[in-house]
């Protein structure tokens, strides 16, 4: 019998779609249970979050009230990409379907596209949705601005290669999920995301200068608010690093094959 | 080479800093079109081997290759040319079977048309139709594992790779998996098949290696391996439980003892005399039932990979 020839290996943009398109599919209906409970989740969080603190302080400051509501949604979206992409990941270790998944023939970075894609229908309503509530309760002043779009995209791009970096780093899924429930925790309570920078000890604040989250809330805020945010440019390119520093070890990693 | 078949030339990949081989000096091809098994027990560095042609693990040193292409040196390669059924589930609890098979081969490159032909063909031979709009977690873990095969099936490069594809799978579909497994042979897909379920494998493949410790200890089509064992018979005795092993006659030349399970190898001419020793223990009341029959490829398995009686606690 005369095998078949050795088919010419599949390349180009043609190629990259085509894998982008069915990796986002795969993505979708392998979440088809979890979606909407994950949505419906981001949402409380990003509402609750905003509702909770004023209840703590009874009083909110509009300032306060216009730092918490943007902040809110950062948390939010930098959640889905340094948690719930590390989560999913580590749970694939533990049920032993990484192996399947990875050997898909698809450019891995259709498989992160893909991610990123489903991360934004993830975030996207309850980043909405915090807003929404934001604006009800404290009637802050929002100046929403096209700058929102860069902001969000590239908030949502570096956390979610930097969870993607930590996911495939590690080997242990629980050490995953350690990593990151202290991130989360890092997340909220020692990054001036909520509050102004000013609030935090001098070294903390200093060293959040070299930390994404910083940045992150900045880009973020300049594209929902008017005149709070300085030192625009200089967020985007410490983001910017953050985020080919993370696709480049995610991308080694990949390779490297143990 | 450009042959379209799949070679490993000294394959070697070591754990603990070389202290540990999975993988020592593995040499083996297999042609388009050959089923080829590889049988080891747990352990033996079988799923390491695979995941080294996959591109999910690389080898210390030697080359794995399909037709002209370096699967080590060119990973995506190896992820484009080969479909790889790994032995754990797949996660395809949110899948219906049918979108499972579908995306997985569109993924693999296939058109949407072209896909969904060959998977409704799959779905009827592997009789998996009553559950084609089940979701995967409704599933029971062997018609998950027929769905998984299906996955891999359904756009299959050149060469599949299945690592134990019966797993949980019932007997009447194990068969029909079993001439889908051929079919993909028959269409010149090479096809690589890791099990240690040796009496299936005798019946499926065209060749195959018996591997343990990472080495490959015999190779070959399944009757030139049972080619020693010619003029031989198994005599298998069901031992009343917990029973010390008796005295074995002369003529017995080998024997392996698994729980309350005793085989003896007999030459043919000694056949009536087996018989009676046969019975003789039935009648003493230290054996229940006996049958004697052809050497399998098990018993030169257990003789390759050492006796297993040996690793038994005694007198189990």
């Amino acid at each position: 019998m005369t095998a078949p020839a050795i088919p010419a290996l599949r390349t180009g943009p043609g190629y990259w779609w085509h894998s982008f398109v069915m990796m986002t599919r795969w993505e979708i209906v392998g979440l088809r249970l979890l979606l909407p409970i994950t949505v419906f989740v981001q949402v409380l969080t990003g509402a609750g979050f905003v509702l909770g603190v004023g209840l703590f302080f009874g009083q909110v400051p509009p300032r306060a009230a216009l730092f918490l509501s943007t902040g809110v949604i950062v948390i939010t979206l930098a959640t889905v990409g340094l948690v719930l992409g590390p989560q999913l990941i580590a749970a694939q270790k533990a049920e032993q379907t990484y192996d399947f998944i990875w050997s898909l023939p698809v450019p891995r970075s259709t498989a992160a596209a893909a991610w990123i894609v489903t991360n934004t229908i993830i975030a996207v309503p309850g980043m909405v949705m915090a807003l929404v509530v934001a604006n009800w309760r404290y009637d802050i002043d929002l100046r929403v601005s096209t700058l929102i779009i860069p902001g969000a995209l590239l908030t949502l791009y570096t956390a979610t290669m930097l969870g993607y970096a930590i996911a495939h780093t590690i080997k242990q899924p629980m050490l995953i999920n350690l990593i990151t429930q202290v991130t989360i925790f890092a997340l909220t309570g020692f990054s001036p995301v909520n509050f102004p920078k000013e609030q935090l000890p001098g070294w903390l604040a200093a060293l959040n200068e070299f930390l994404p989250l910083l940045h992150m809330a900045n880009v973020m805020r300049a594209g929902l608010t008017d005149g709070i945010v300085s030192g625009l440019g200089r967020s985007y390119v410490v983001l910017g690093i953050w985020a080919v520093v993370a696709t480049m070890v995610t991308a080694f990693v990949l390779r490297r094959r143990a | 080479m450009t042959d379209g078949s799949f070679r490993a030339s000294d394959v070697t990949k070591s754990y603990d800093d070389g202290k540990t081989f999975a993988n020592d000096r593995l040499t083996l091809h297999v042609e388009p079109g050959e089923v080829y098994g590889l049988l080891g027990p747990n352990g033996a560095g079988k799923t390491t081997l695979v995941k080294q042609a996959i591109g999910l693990l690389k080898p210390d040193s030697g080359t794995i290759s399909l037709g002209p292409h370096d699967l080590i040196d060119d990973p995506d390669a190896a992820r484009q040319l080969c479909s790889y059924l790994p032995q754990a589930q797949m996660p395809i609890n949110s899948f219906k079977a049918h979108e499972a098979i579908k995306i997985t081969g569109m993924i693999r490159g296939g058109s949407a048309a072209a896909v969904a032909t060959r998977r409704d063909e799959l779905i009827d031979a592997l009789d998996i139709g009553e559950w084609r709009d089940t979701l995967g977690t409704k599933l029971s873990g062997g018609v998950k594992r027929l769905v998984g095969f299906a996955m891999v099936a359904v756009w299959p490069g050149r060469l599949v790779i299945l690592d134990e594809p019966t797993n949980d799978v019932d007997p009447l579909r194990r068969r029909l998996l079993w001439d889908q497994v051929r079919r993909l042979g028959d269409e010149g897909v090479a096809v690589f098949l890791v099990t240690h379920n040796v009496l299936e494998a005798e019946k499926s493949v065209d060749r195959l290696a018996i591997i343990d410790e990472g080495r490959i200890f015999a190779e070959g089509t399944p009757s030139s391996l049972k080619l020693a064992d010619r003029g031989r018979l198994r005599l298998q005795l069901m031992l009343v439980p917990r029973s010390a092993t008796p005295e074995l006659p002369a003529f017995v030349e080998d024997h392996t003892r698994v729980r309350n399970n005793l085989i003896a190898v007999i030459p043919e001419a000694e056949a009536a005399h087996g018989i009676g020793w046969a019975q003789e223990l039935m009648g003493s009341g230290i054996a229940e039932e006996y049958a004697l029959g052809a050497t399998t490829l098990e018993d030169v398995y257990v003789r390759l990979t050492g006796d297993i009686a040996a690793k038994e606690p005694a007198s189990s």
